[in-house]
């Protein structure tokens, strides 16, 4: 490091930190939502707090990549493995795998995105001069979105962009299977939307975090129950696109491996009803712009 | 009704607003915040129609409610960074004015502290920074002394006043203390039931030889009888008051000095002398109880 110098000028400066009016200029509303929507993501995951508050978000994350990750790192680290991870694993396999993971990631964090405002009732104060509601309801959404995108598109990614890495020809490899990528991204659109509509629905109910998490899990717990006695009953396998652990995650397996039958329409139904409902209930629920 | 015909404005650089409980103090900050809507009539603050123009006044209020209304998991820092990013600035501003307002309210030291953690006069005063932390041309400060103990309320005081009169923020407290809106502001409203009971200035000068009223012991009318020609002279008329004392049209020295040779002459006491103006306690107690 070199010394300072008369002629390189000081190299400390003092601030005065008294207040002051704010004389900047602000910036588009848009500006503020993405960083709400930042911020709405940094919570769950424990960012910036305490190191237990970030265990078990990801234990989950490490649990959701792990399946990808090690089928990517076996062929790069070990030269005389020459198998494409895409062979090893497929992404209607990934998508099936992290079910589970997903499920719980959804009933520990989504919920509780919506149900800790209320416990502190911020939204007035959100409300009054930070956010209008629907600047609310989308940042919100948009984070929990962001959130599961971590956990179903993110892996699926990994297989996608590790497998180039591994081909022989990545670039032939990418040419002849580029249309696996927005499939993948469609494919993960379809989980994570009716999911965080899900969610944040069962989660703008009550201020209970407990509630909220045990509603959702009853509906992801009992509904496959249901409807696996209704396919019993009926001998036809419609009731499955009632079922909303399974049903999504169907859905979008078709969309990207084609390996199974076809849901059918009433899948897509439930689907959009799930995810318009769902935001019909937000859209309910902080229109009135209030904590209660 | 909440509020019903009022029609007042808000001039003074800090105004407070008193009221019993249910007057209708809180519907009006709500209202000038564009929480609640009227059902008739318009309301304008800083010059922008609080239903036309939200985002307007978002931009240039800052409000603090009464209630508890921050995230116990986060920090001071982060609440007022956050808050100051959905409000428009820019990250480095956000830190910067952060830096501020902590130091002005007296958090500097405490300010990477989970909110839960803080003592009550802490949150307040958090509260407090997150509203100036945009900032605003105008502060609504909802009960900002509501739980403290008396050290905290001392210098919750010291800070709301210093807005006004050295940072140049208009501001407008509710209470339902009048000491706490004798120290703060210029200005009081008094509401009952959601109308407008009584509006004046805090400090009202006090001429000391202004009118007075007497009260004696013993027979009043021989009193103001034998005390009249003495203060003819001096230009002062005496009057029964309506409480049966005798009124003084104006109270020079040489007229007290009568009226206190005129009692060790007839050897009564004087019981009461005092200026016949009303004092700011009469005035808000005569309002709040129906009177104007």
């Amino acid at each position: 490091m070199s010394e300072p110098t008369a002629m390189s000028g000081p190299k400390a400066v003092l601030h005065d930190i008294r207040y002051s009016r704010y004389g900047g200029t602000l910036r588009p509303r848009r500006s503020a939502v993405a960083s709400f929507v930042a911020s709405g993501i940094r919570r769950p995951l424990g960012l910036r707090r305490s190191a237990s508050a970030k265990i078990w978000p990801f234990l989950l994350l490490a649990v959701a990549y792990l399946p990808a990750v090690a089928v990517v790192a076996v062929p790069l680290l070990i030269p005389a493995v020459n198998v494409q991870p895409t062979d090893l694993i497929r992404y209607p396999q990934l998508l099936t795998t992290n079910s589970v993971v997903l499920l719980a990631f959804v009933a520990t964090s989504i919920p509780s995105m919506l149900t800790r405002d209320r416990r502190d009732r911020v939204l007035s104060l959100y409300f009054a001069t930070a956010l209008s509601w629907v600047e609310y309801v989308l940042g919100v959404f948009l984070a929990a979105a962001a959130l599961l995108a971590l956990i179903v598109l993110g892996p699926m990614l990994v297989l996608f962009f590790g497998s180039i890495a591994t081909a022989d020809a990545p670039g032939t490899w990418f040419t002849d299977n580029v249309d696996d990528l927005p499939r993948i991204i469609g494919a993960a659109l379809i989980v994570v939307l009716f999911h965080t509509s899900l969610g944040l629905a069962i989660g703008s109910l009550t201020s209970r975090r407990v509630f909220a998490v045990g509603g959702y899990l009853a509906v992801v717990l009992v509904g496959p129950a249901l409807t696996g006695v209704l396919t019993l009953v009926t001998g036809d396998d419609w009731p499955l696109s009632l079922d909303p652990a399974s049903g999504p995650v169907r859905l979008g397996m078709s969309f990207v491996g084609l390996e199974i039958a076809d849901p059918g329409p009433l899948a897509w139904v439930v689907w959009l009803v799930v995810v318009l409902g769902g935001l019909g209930v937000l859209a309910g629920r902080y229109s009135r712009g209030s904590d209660a | 009704m909440a509020l019903d015909r009022l029609n007042v404005a808000l001039h003074a650089s800090a105004t407070g607003l008193l009221g019993a409980n249910g007057a209708g103090k809180s519907t009006l900050l709500r209202c000038a915040l564009g929480l609640t809507r009227p059902d008739s009539g318009t309301l304008k603050v800083l010059g922008f129609d609080t239903v036309t123009q939200r985002t307007e006044v978002r931009r240039h209020v800052g409000f603090m409610p009464e209630h508890p209304c921050l995230p116990a998991d986060m920090s001071a820092q982060d609440v007022c960074v956050s808050l100051a990013r959905m409000r428009g600035l820019g990250r480095r501003d956000a830190v910067r004015r952060t830096s501020e307002v902590l130091f002005a309210v007296g958090l500097e030291e405490e300010r990477r502290r989970p909110v839960g953690s803080y003592s009550l006069g802490m949150q307040q005063r958090t509260k407090l920074a997150q509203a100036l932390v945009h900032g605003p041309d105008l502060v609504l400060l909802d009960e900002p002394t509501s739980g403290l103990d008396p050290a905290g309320r001392e210098e919750m005081l010291a800070i709301v006043r210093r807005l006004s009169v050295e940072l140049g923020i208009r501001v407008i407290v509710t209470s339902h203390v009048l000491d706490d809106i004798e120290r703060t502001c210029d200005e009081v409203v008094v509401l009952r039931s959601g109308t407008l009971a009584a509006q004046r200035p805090v400090d009202v000068e006090h001429n000391p030889a202004g009118p007075a009223e007497l009260r004696v012991s013993g027979d009043v009318g021989v009193f103001a009888a034998a005390l009249e020609p003495r203060v003819s002279g001096l230009g002062v008329q005496l009057a029964p008051t309506a409480a049966g004392d005798i009124g003084l049209s104006s109270s020079p020295d040489e007229a007290l000095d009568a009226v206190r040779d005129l009692a060790a002459e007839l050897g009564v006491g004087v019981e009461r002398l005092v200026p016949a103006a009303r004092g700011l306690e009469d005035v808000v107690v005569d309002a709040m109880g129906g009177r104007r």
